[in-house]
């Protein structure tokens, strides 16, 4: 149910999902994913969470039907995975840069669009805007064999975009990206929320997945171990956390003795922002003030 | 050669191709059912049509839009790979050719022959590999590197990649080999030394019937069949047969749809023929042996003997017979002369015209097959048939793009590489020899004609396992095996594996329709139609339309996921 009580609208479904990869010989060799199974609602951004081997990438791509399911069954925008159909409506973006290196950035795009059936204008208008939007608008005349990592990951977020598509399927997002890429990306998948898309992403940078995903699902030896909202999965019922501006010596010792006072467990510390943030700022400070160095290292040893 | 140009069999190659398709499809059907029902059980049912009938609603919704963009794909992976690069080792190779091919000893129809033959076959065996390569390695590396990925998770039908693929490399070859061609043709045209420049033409032969008549004159042997060979002078070949000289032993040749259309401007008609001789002692010395072309309209009775001519061994002659011309006849000083219209009074109502040849030395022999006797109409320019050679290459070369797309589906590069190389190797050089050990009527003729024997048969020995036994215990291949479950079940496998190279036969392409283009036009002769071109043709199109399914299927039923 939504937060407004309405039954939400499911985008994917997937029932006791199982898959066995087998050898040569037809004989089990691994049981990649397990009896899984989940919804993704329209309009959320859903991550995919596990260590290596955990099953999110298969489940993935038995969801784009590069995989078949031993078992179970998978209903994705209302149709089958197997069914060809369905990709008319979402956009992929694979784990690595799976591109044709030999093609420029302009022709990448151009080529993903035919695949959709889209006109000439149509191509030329939405290449333009996509380059623009992933910022590789300056390289658009080279082959991709010539980009740097991120580039690379920015083409493919734009090729997975072409279709305007209405279910994205992102696989490690962020990787190779650096920190003003990955704030980019981020930034990104927020404003396709916003457009209302559905997002489903597969992330080892937790930090990431809990900037931008509203629901989360755990993966762990090919089964589904934790499902639900960031929010409420990470709140800590037993704890209080007290935030204040500018509090005085003083006042922080009357609050220090009030807690004492009712017997509470406490630790009074400045709060840390995250790296990220850290580097962001950083970054924003440097262009404003370039040459200064903003924080300087303690001295390590006197002599 | 044998420049015999039978016409291409269209009704039994299309019986047969349904039936070598059509049983082929039913297995795989059968065999999908079965494994589906096993893993799925009774849902394996539903799941099995539902299959069909998507794999049936993706031929119906094809986009040329998508295949079109993925065979640009395939050209630009393979433009900027620099595949291409083909055409300069060509252009090297024609850079230093003529140091090596000119011999001023050399009559000039084999200088043409030598200059034709070196430009075809280079063009086929440097451009024919390149795409059996890019054929073989371009889906199985869009699998290994992923890339496939972003297209199948697109709207892209899979049976679309397979078109597309096809249709990408298709036109890489098609783009080399019309560049080479061009160059190659020009090149001859320079290269060629001025004596055998005159050479350089189509010549286009109406072929007719042959029939023979004994030394006695019969037409029909002992069981009152139409006789259709002569001697036997014990020349291996048995292509040739032959006719005794001075007797009524006669080589009869008839010749359809003859009229004024067929002479020269001159109003000559022109009978070209390549009659071998065998003497059976040394005779004149001074001259070759004499025959004579003698006209015969069945419906009036009119035998019209013209002048005596000279075998010209080795190399043929052509005659002009003027549509008007004198006939001497008789015997013993009594001789009557005549003038004849060729065309009034010695062909018939419904257009046919019969050549008898006769032998006219005594004791020597005079050797021919059907194809050595033609009326040659207006030669063409060499260009004509050049081109048309050139069209039965690129229809190869279509076959293997074909072959290499649809075996790389299901297999990695270096092996779909090496099963299509042997496809094409195996088609080319042991087609024949699989025709002899099934027994196929084709390939037993086509023996025969070669190998000098009366008759032609399956090969005695057995199959695999009995040949074995025969060598291990020193058995003659006549002798009978010992009854016994053994020889039974020895029987049964063989019989098995040989059913499966019938299969494997029918399967493999025939090449000889595609090289034999190349020897028309190296011969001097045009390429015909039927059955050369349309015979490559219906070839191309029969493997098209298989290679196309089994491709798709392969690639549909395949996780690509899946190392």
């Amino acid at each position: 149910m939504s937060t407004t009580g309405q039954p939400r609208e499911a985008v994917i479904e997937i029932r006791n999902l199982t898959k066995i990869y087998r050898d040569f010989w037809g004989r089990k060799k691994v049981r990649a994913v397990n009896a899984l199974s989940l919804d993704v609602y329209k309009g959320e951004v859903f991550g995919l969470l596990g260590p290596n081997g955990s099953g999110k990438t298969t489940t993935l791509k038995m969801l784009l039907g590069l995989l078949f399911p031993t078992e179970g069954e998978i209903k994705i925008l209302g149709q089958s995975a197997s069914d060809v159909r369905k990709n008319e409506r979402i956009g992929y973006l694979p784990e690595e840069s799976y591109l044709y290196r030999f093609l420029t950035g302009e022709e990448t795009l151009d080529f993903y669009g035919r695949l959709f059936n889209m006109s000439g204008s149509e191509r030329k208008q939405r290449t333009d805007d996509l380059l623009k939007l992933v910022k590789v608008e300056h390289a658009r005349k080279r082959q991709l064999k010539e980009y740097s990592k991120g580039m690379t990951r920015r083409i493919g977020l734009a090729q997975a975009l072409i279709n305007h598509p209405d279910l994205i399927l992102l696989d490690e997002p962020t990787s190779g990206l650096d920190p003003l890429g990955s704030r980019d990306m981020k930034d990104l998948i927020l404003d396709l929320k916003k457009q209302g898309k559905t997002i489903v992403m597969c992330s080892h940078l937790l930090a990431d997945v809990q900037d931008v995903c509203d629901r989360i699902a755990i993966l762990y030896g090919g089964e589904l171990k934790v499902l639900g909202r960031v929010d409420e999965l990470l709140k800590s019922q037993n704890q209080t956390q007290v935030l204040s501006d500018q509090l005085s010596p003083a006042a922080q010792a009357e609050v220090e003795a009030v807690l004492k006072k009712h017997g509470a467990k406490y630790q009074v510390d400045h709060p840390t922002a995250n790296l990220e943030e850290l580097f962001l700022r950083t970054v924003q400070e440097s262009k404003e003030r370039p040459g200064r160095r903003l924080i300087a290292d303690e001295p390590t040893s006197k002599t | 050669m044998n420049f015999d140009s039978v016409p291409f069999p269209l009704d039994t190659s299309f019986q047969l191709w349904l039936t070598v398709f059509g049983s082929a499809t039913l297995i795989v059907l059968i065999v999908s059912l079965l494994a589906t029902v096993a893993s799925l059980g009774s849902r394996g049912l539903g799941v099995f049509a539902n299959e069909l009938g998507a794999m049936l609603g993706d031929f119906v919704s094809i986009s040329p839009r998508r295949v079109f963009a993925l065979a640009q794909l395939t050209f630009r992976e393979a433009y900027r790979r620099k595949a291409l690069m083909v055409f300069v080792v060509f252009a090297i190779l024609l850079m230093f050719a003529g140091w090596f091919l000119t011999s001023s000893n050399l009559q000039p129809e084999f200088q043409v022959k030598v200059y034709v033959s070196f430009v075809l076959r280079a063009l086929s065996w440097l451009v024919l590999p390149v795409v059996l390569l890019l054929a073989c390695w371009g889906i199985p590396e869009d699998i290994r590197l992923r890339s496939m990925h972003t297209v199948v998770t697109k709207p892209a039908r899979r049976l679309e990649i397979v078109l597309g693929r096809m249709l990408g490399f298709s036109f890489i070859g098609l783009l080399v080999l019309t560049a080479m061609a061009t160059v190659g043709g020009f090149w001859i045209r320079r290269q060629l030394p001025a004596e055998a420049q005159a050479q350089l033409i189509c010549r286009q032969p109406i072929s007719g019937e042959l029939s023979f008549r004994d030394r006695e004159g019969n037409d029909k042997d002992e069981q009152g069949e139409a006789l259709k060979q002569g001697i036997n002078v014990g020349d291996i070949w048995l292509f040739h047969s032959f006719i005794e000289g001075a007797t009524k032993a006669r080589a009869v040749w008839t010749f359809d749809d003859v009229g004024p259309d067929v002479l020269d401007a001159e109003g000559n008609l022109l009978l070209e023929n390549r009659f071998q001789a065998f003497r059976s002692h040394k005779g004149d010395m001074k001259r070759s042996i004499y025959f004579q072309y003698i006209f015969f309209n069945p419906e009036t009775g009119v035998r019209a003997p013209y002048d005596l001519k000279t075998v010209e061994e080795n190399r043929g002659r052509t005659d002009r017979i003027p549509r008007k011309f004198a006939s001497v006849s008789g015997t013993g000083g009594i001789t009557d002369r005549k003038t004849y219209d060729l065309i009034e009074d010695l062909v018939t109502k419904n257009g046919q015209l019969t050549v008898e040849v006769a032998c006219v030395d005594p004791g020597q022999y005079l050797g021919m097959a059907r194809p050595d006797l033609f009326i040659r109409t207006t030669d063409l320019p060499f260009e004509s048939g050049y081109i048309k050679a050139v069209v039965c290459i690129a229809l190869m070369l279509l076959v293997v793009t074909f072959i290499g797309v649809s075996v790389s589906t299901f297999v990695k590069g270096p092996v779909a590489t090496f099963l299509t190389f042997v496809i094409v190797i195996v088609s080319y050089s042991a087609r024949d020899f699989m025709g002899t050990i099934i027994g196929d009527p084709d390939a037993l003729a086509k023996a025969k004609q070669y190998s000098g024997m009366q008759e032609m048969k399956k090969l005695d020995g057995g199959g695999v396992l009995e040949s074995i036994y025969r060598i291990l215990t020193h058995m003659n291949p006549t002798t009978e095996l010992p009854a016994g479950p053994a020889t039974a079940v020895m029987k049964t496998i063989d019989t098995g594996m040989v059913n499966f190279l019938w299969l494997v036969y029918r399967i493999l392409p025939n090449f000889d329709y595609f090289t034999k283009s190349q020897l028309y036009v190296a011969n001097g002769f045009d390429v015909p139609f039927n059955p050369s071109v349309l015979g490559c043709l219906m070839i191309t199109l029969a493997y098209f339309i298989p290679c196309v399914i089994l491709g798709y299927f392969a690639l549909r039923v395949r996780e690509l996921e899946a190392k």
